[in-house]
């Protein structure tokens, strides 16, 4: 019996496809259908049909909008400072040549921490009365008191507190694309506009950077995807208090299903988030990758 | 046959059985462990940390006497609502007994079965009053208390019997040093303390429970009244937020984060004199802690409506979807006859008052007396019951808290909680 190459090639792909229908398409539309539903959060309770009933309390209640511009800014914050430290140390590792080998591993070293450990690390080192940045910078003679600075007590700090562990643990994946992608940016180019007489700030902003855009973008876009996810390392840190001032939008979207039983309107608080990532990542992916743009 | 037919055979034997795999695993994970009739003589028992220790005695009682075989597992505190919340909105409970924290009962009301047969009168003459009306919800017993707790003072017997400390406290404040007995003289000791790096007490802004004592104290039902209205903006909710918030100057910094655990490690490292703590706090002081053998324990501090705490009883429930009800059962009775076996674990509680009155007396056991004049206190209420106490909590209460420590007006902030909990009771 001879198949054709496209039965074949459907036969390879039903594996993946199946366990995707499974496991991505099913709950994806078991979430949509929820979010349409008032749900019991005892198995057997009501199920009662009410429309788009819950969008409209997701956009009016002020814990959503508020989580929204958290996540927005954490996202922010956490990505940019990624990007510019990312970036500074792989031109550093690219400039250095083969002798980076060793502080190249070295510095990927928080990437392989669990983000539990690392952010219950920084509870440690940023909490009231027994943490030890504020003692060492008392010490160092910057703070009067250990405690002048409530890292993760003071809602008007605590969000860019929690960013640090963060920012610790995943500048080096960053470091380790945009490395990766210096790595493919022809050495005669540059070579070329050194003789030209380029100086180090238009070699940086109008050769390796146009070059590197791509490679940019995909960094962008899945960091900050990933970033928009927080939720472990503040779980752990400050369980999104005080006064909700670290409560990022996973973080909301858990409480209310978990915690305040509302199934029904995590389900619509999901939808729109999945929204609201899908359209930032078509967004970035259109403006600063542009595939097939640029020939 | 051709090689690519033999290819293209092994592909999709490899695709199918691929998805047979995980379609398997996928019903398989999760699902429960010994609940099946096999194991019928075997109960698993879902309890936090102090929980399990509490339960260890009974069960190896309850085999001796039923043959019934117990199986913990045991979750930190924060997991154990998640865990139950999802196990119970799946229909399929990996066990067939909970110890549930009292605030719980109402939300998981329908997800357990009555066991009105236990509470004979004898049973509920031995129980604390508050306790009997809170297990009973929606007029069916839903859960026998395995152990209970209230807050009580906690102070340093070292410090408050220094001799200079009591000459410099006599001359400040006019009255001998002793442990408190008003909230005034609470104020004083707290302010007198504060020095040297040293605090007179704790205020806990990341937990509610404490403040709505002051309030039943203060003569007021908690946030709600009997007919649901939300009376968090009356008096007796502001005096004691304002009391609260007053012992912010001596307390240790960054008050909004503070909760159980950072208030115990606190007092356990010796950096603040008096605590207003769970009782069992007093048995748990580690011996390598500077403190050690050096506490007082005295009961909670009445308001104008007398002594009043907040208690805080664990339960012990049966969920419907157990298939092993029977054994279930049997060790909830167990655990209620052999109560006062878990006075001896690291929690060292109890729920009857049987078993209080018998160790009250016994050298070790001083945080007993104060906690059973607390737990009998006229005042003392359980939290209201509502099945969105837990979100009021979350989302009102102690955010309104940590602003409050951090010097937020006490009337606007309470007004705009009320706002808050009325939307969240539509």
């Amino acid at each position: 019996m001879r198949i054709s190459d496209r039965r074949f090639a459907l036969y390879l792909m039903a594996p993946a496809a199946l366990f995707l229908a499974v496991f991505v398409a099913y709950p994806l539309f078991r979430l949509v259908a929820d979010s349409l539903f008032k749900i019991s959060p005892t198995a057997g309770g009501p199920r009662d049909f009410v429309g788009l009933d819950n969008y409209v309390r997701a956009f009016a209640s002020e814990a959503f909008m508020g989580a929204g511009w958290r996540t927005l800014a954490y996202t922010f914050v956490v990505v940019a400072l990624e990007f510019a430290l990312g970036l500074g140390m792989a031109l550093l590792f690219t400039a250095l040549g083969r002798k980076s080998e060793v502080w190249r591993t070295v510095f990927l070293y928080p990437l392989m921490i669990a983000p539990i450990v690392a952010g219950l690390l920084w509870k440690f080192l940023m909490i009231d009365n027994f943490g030890l940045i504020g003692t060492l910078l008392h010490q160092a003679g910057i703070l009067q008191n250990p405690n002048q600075i409530g890292w993760l007590s003071d809602p008007g700090i605590v969000l860019f507190s929690v960013a640090v562990p963060d920012i610790w643990l995943t500048t080096s994946f960053m470091c380790l694309v945009l490395f990766a992608g210096l790595q493919n940016i022809p050495g005669d180019l540059i070579e070329a506009a050194r003789l030209d007489g380029a100086k180090a700030p238009t070699l940086l902003f109008s050769i390796i950077l146009p070059l590197l855009r791509p490679v940019i973008a995909v960094a962008l876009v899945v960091r900050g995807i990933d970033a928009a996810r927080a939720f472990d390392t503040i779980l752990i840190q400050t369980n999104g208090g005080p006064q909700s001032a670290s409560e990022t939008m996973s973080l909301l979207i858990y409480r209310t299903m978990i915690r305040f039983g509302d199934p029904g309107l995590a389900s619509a608080m999901g939808t729109i988030y999945l929204l609201a990532m899908l359209g930032v990542a078509f967004f970035a992916v259109a403006t600063i990758w542009r595939p097939g743009k640029d020939n | 046959m051709s090689s690519r037919t033999t290819i293209s055979r092994i592909t999709a034997i490899g695709g199918l059985s691929t998805a047979v795999l995980l379609a398997a695993t996928a019903c398989g994970a999760g699902g429960p462990a010994a609940t099946s009739g096999s194991a019928a003589s075997t109960v698993n028992v879902l309890v936090e940390a102090g929980g399990h220790a509490e339960l260890t005695g009974v069960a190896e009682q309850c085999k001796k006497d039923t043959g019934v075989n117990v199986n913990f597992v045991e979750l930190p505190y924060e997991g154990m609502f998640n865990r139950l919340s999802s196990e119970f909105s799946s229909g399929n409970v990996s066990f067939d007994v909970a110890a549930l924290d009292s605030v719980w009962l109402p939300s998981f009301k329908d997800a357990v079965q009555p066991i009105d047969e236990l509470f004979t009168d004898e049973v509920k003459k031995d129980i604390f009053p508050a306790l009997v009306k809170e297990a009973n919800v929606d007029g069916h017993f839903i859960g026998m208390p395995a152990w209970t707790n209230a807050e009580i003072i906690l102070y340093r017997k070292d410090l408050f019997d220094d001799a200079k400390n009591k000459a410099d406290f006599k001359a400040k404040y006019g009255y001998d040093l002793a442990a408190p007995t008003t909230w005034k003289q609470y104020q004083d000791i707290s302010e007198f303390f504060t020095k040297d790096g040293m605090y007179g007490t704790d205020v806990k802004g990341g937990v509610e429970t404490e403040w709505l004592a002051h309030v039943l104290q203060a003569g007021s039902p908690m946030v709600l009244d009997e007919n649901n209205n939300v009376v968090i903006d009356n008096a007796a909710h502001k005096d004691a937020l304002d009391f609260y918030t007053s012992l912010v100057k001596s307390a240790p910094p960054g008050a909004a984060q503070v909760d159980w655990a950072a208030a115990q490690n606190l007092f356990n490292q010796g950096k603040t004199a008096m605590t207003r703590f769970w009782a069992h706090a007093y048995r748990q002081i580690p011996k390598d802690s500077p403190v050690a053998g050096k506490v007082g324990a005295a009961p909670m501090i009445g308001g104008s409506a007398g002594v009043a705490g907040v208690p805080g009883p664990w339960y012990l429930s049966v969920p419907k979807a157990t298939k092993n009800s029977d054994a279930a059962k049997k060790f909830v009775k167990c655990a209620y006859d052999h109560n006062d076996l878990g006075i001896e674990s690291s929690l060292g509680l109890a729920s009857r008052i049987s078993a209080f009155e018998k160790y009250q007396d016994k050298a070790g056991y001083e945080s007993f007396k104060p906690l059973i004049e607390t737990l009998k206190g006229q005042a003392t209420a359980t939290r209201p019951a509502t099945a969105k106490w837990q979100q009021i909590v979350d989302t009102a209460l102690v955010p309104m808290l940590q602003k409050a420590v951090a010097g937020g007006d006490s009337a606007t902030l309470l007004a705009a909680a009320k706002k808050q909990i009325q939307d969240l009771l539509k």
